[in-house]
């Protein structure tokens, strides 16, 4: 019994001594800053000449900032659309490729390079793609008679615009996610469908998915935590514009914190982001959770 | 055994990432750091000043040309140029562990946001001392770098934009380059080109609705009131926005995102795609080297309803960071640089920009260039930002969203107005100085 425990003992002091490295890393990198960001935020912290208490103003000034709100209204509306359209065609897309026919591995590589290319460059090619005259867009679009909009410009489309861009360039690596999600699902299971009687939808519906929620999950919460703090695309391809419609909160956090030099204040900002991922996070997670796993 | 291995192993590494990690944070440092002329204080050693900046490429080589330059015309001051490519971050957490440099280039709005904080050298008795006299620089340009009566800095840049136009479209078309709204409506008018509901040609450029402040005061109106408040909701903004109406919406010379994403080669105005726009000398080298291909001549913006001429002054400056161990050193680069007609000249040719040094103006390589000359004249009459610290804010995140939405029409000139001042007076409110 206790040459038990002690090798017990002694595996748990190995494990520990394994997870140091990256428990030390995310302490000092993640665990310390985010302590003193929530500190700051009850101080009126500037980087430069002070950082005095100054209780809950910060959060009171929070519920009166109604650009800070418009921003988190425009991040949820591109989460609604954003994050429901990756899963679907990140799963699809995993299901297209996982079969081996002739030319799979092309087909994978052409789907994963566009994650690979970096979100700025990409943004600005894709700004070149949807110009109104000499765009490629409303190129193909003028062929069959539609006049295209100005993508990034107007107030209709310029989220829109946003969603393709992101979308375009996300996909990618939730596929290969996918992809390693379905070539984990057993072959016995859908065997024995087959002999019930099953066709190829009701497969992907009663085995395939629930058997993913797992990768599911996986994606759908590092979609939401990416929809919410959204930055560098919509910066490249509208700076927030037109009319404030795509301003998102790490924008304006920035912009307060670095340019306006109220860090104090964006600390609280960068809250309340926080605040709001996490709750989006745990309600994903009791929807994805929500049905009994098949196995 | 094997255990022991593992354990063993497992040390190894988070030794190794402790040592990486702690190796990167001193890396960090003093690459950044600088702690400037320490070793060369004092004794034969020449000082060692750092200058920061945040141009790259072209821009890098000019500094460094007059940092060469100053180099060799003396030997107790040597000056480094370090480029920094997020220099007011990196000076912002430099400003309090230390390791700011000696000359920092500066972009002279962000003055009322930083003086206050006292990370900054007020330059005043450095003035009197050596007798610099303020007459040689635009006051406008001096005000910039001013904030409680302390100056903080010299004027390295003055810029302000000016009419840009197509001397072949206008030629062809009959038309004289505008000198007043009315004018300029008609030859945007004139010169724009429709094919069905596609835009060829675009007479004038409403791409920028940032440029409401020049437009303001062209009709005569100011940005804020004296006492930090918006004061556009009035006449004159009334005037701006129903020109604005004219262009866009009667007229049509323009249509919106059209310059959206067009880099440099392919930049509207080079293609002929674009007949006239305002913009400011930063441009002129890029347009010089389509030569022939694109004729092109400047003129003043075109004075509004009353007469009144107005353009926004821009520009950078050099200022010295309280932090700094060598500030009279420091001052002594900067006066050469900027109080001194010949290294003005030697910046001005080398980085094509207009010195902020007046006699230097003077030269026959401004006053006899029909390219540069409008920009004197327009500099003679153009007015900085409000120096409001919460006014870039106020404009871009209050203003601009609301003529935006005027511009697509999407919603009346008298609430644009209205909305953009309740917006704007909060924004200009919850970003003012606090002491």
């Amino acid at each position: 019994m206790s040459a038990i425990n002690k090798l017990e003992r002694h595996q748990a002091r190995t494990a520990y001594l394994f997870i140091a490295p990256t428990m030390l890393l995310f302490i000092i990198f993640m665990v310390i800053p985010v302590v003193m960001a929530l500190y700051l935020s009850f101080t009126n912290y500037d980087v430069l000449s002070r950082m005095d208490w100054v209780g809950w103003d910060n959060y009171r000034r929070l519920l009166d900032d109604s650009l800070l709100w418009l921003t988190f209204r425009n991040v949820l509306l591109y989460a609604v659309i954003f994050v429901p359209l990756n899963i679907m065609v990140s799963f699809g897309l995993g299901l297209l490729v996982n079969h081996a026919w002739r030319g799979v591995k092309l087909f994978r590589t052409l789907y994963y390079l566009p994650t690979l290319t970096s979100a700025v460059a990409a943004a600005t090619v894709w700004l070149w793609l949807l110009h109104p005259e000499f765009g490629l867009v409303n190129g193909l679009l003028s062929y069959i008679g539609v006049t295209g909009p100005a993508w990034v410009a107007q107030t209709e489309t310029a989220m829109m615009a946003i969603v393709l861009v992101t979308l375009w360039q996300s996909v990618g690596s939730n596929m290969i996610i996918y992809l390693a999600g379905l070539q984990g699902v057993p072959g016995h299971l859908y065997e024995s469908a087959r002999l019930d009687g099953a066709n190829r939808w009701d497969m992907i519906r009663y085995i395939t998915w629930p058997q993913l929620r797992p990768t599911t999950f996986l994606v759908s919460t590092m979609a939401i935590i990416g929809a919410l703090q959204l930055f560098d695309q919509a910066f490249v391809l509208t700076q927030g514009g037109p009319a404030n419609m795509t301003k998102t909160p790490v924008y304006l956090i920035y912009q307060q914190g670095f340019n306006q030099l109220q860090m104090g204040y964006a600390s609280a900002q960068a809250f309340v982001l926080a605040m709001a991922i996490l709750i989006f996070s745990l309600i994903n997670m009791r929807i994805t959770k929500a049905e009994e796993s098949v196995i | 055994m094997k255990k022991r291995w593992m354990t063993l192993t497992a040390t190894v590494l988070t030794a190794a990432m402790i040592a990486g990690c702690s190796g990167n944070n001193g890396g960090g440092t003093s690459e950044g750091g600088t702690s400037p002329g320490t070793e060369g204080g004092s004794g034969d050693k020449p000082v060692e000043l750092t200058f920061w900046g945040d141009w790259g490429g072209e821009g890098q080589v000019q500094f460094e040309t007059m940092v060469n330059a100053f180099n060799e015309s003396q030997d107790k001051i040597r000056v480094k140029y370090v480029l920094q490519q997020d220099m007011i971050t990196k000076f912002l957490t430099s400003a309090t562990s230390g390791g700011t440099p000696d000359i920092l280039f500066w972009d002279r709005w962000r003055t009322s946001l930083y003086a206050p904080k006292n990370v900054l050298h007020p330059i005043d008795e450095l003035m009197a001392r050596d007798g610099v006299e303020r007459d040689n620089y635009f006051e406008e340009s001096l005000k910039e770098l001013t904030y409680d009566d302390k100056l903080y800095g010299l004027p390295l840049t003055v810029d302000a934009r000016a009419l840009f136009y197509n001397k072949t479209m206008l030629e062809e078309a009959g038309l004289e380059p505008p000198t007043t709204w009315e004018e300029l409506a008609t030859a945007a008018k004139a010169l724009t080109k429709w094919n069905g509901d596609k835009l060829e040609v675009a007479g004038f450029s409403m791409s920028d609705p940032g440029l409401f402040n020049m437009y303001l005061q062209q009709a005569g109106g100011q940005m804020i009131t004296e006492d930090g408040k918006t004061s556009f909701n009035n006449e004159q903004g009334m005037e701006v926005l129903s020109f604005w109406d004219r262009l866009m919406n009667q007229d049509k010379v323009y249509k919106i995102g059209f310059e959206q994403g067009l880099g440099e080669g392919t930049d509207a105005f080079v293609t002929g795609k674009l007949a006239m726009h305002f913009t400011g000398p930063w441009m002129l080298s890029t347009y010089k080297k389509y030569g022939s291909e694109l004729d092109f001549g400047i003129v003043p913006p075109p004075a509004g309803p009353s007469g009144d001429q107005a353009s926004v002054m821009g520009g950078f400056g050099l200022v010295i960071p309280e932090g700094s161990k060598h500030k009279d050193e420091a001052w002594e680069f900067i006066t050469w640089w900027l109080a001194n007609k010949d290294n003005a000249m030697l910046w001005a040719q080398t980085s094509l920009n207009l010195p902020g040094y007046k006699p230097a103006l003077e030269d026959p390589f401004f006053a006899d260039d029909p390219l540069w000359q409008p920009f004197l004249e327009t500099l003679e009459f153009a007015k900085i930002r409000p120096q409001h610290p919460g006014y870039s804010v106020m404009e871009v995140d209050g203003l601009i969203p609301n003529l935006e939405l005027f511009i697509q029409n999407k919603q009346s000139a008298e609430d644009t107005l209205a909305k953009s001042q309740t917006q704007g007076d909060k924004l200009l409110k919850d970003n003012e100085v606090v002491e």
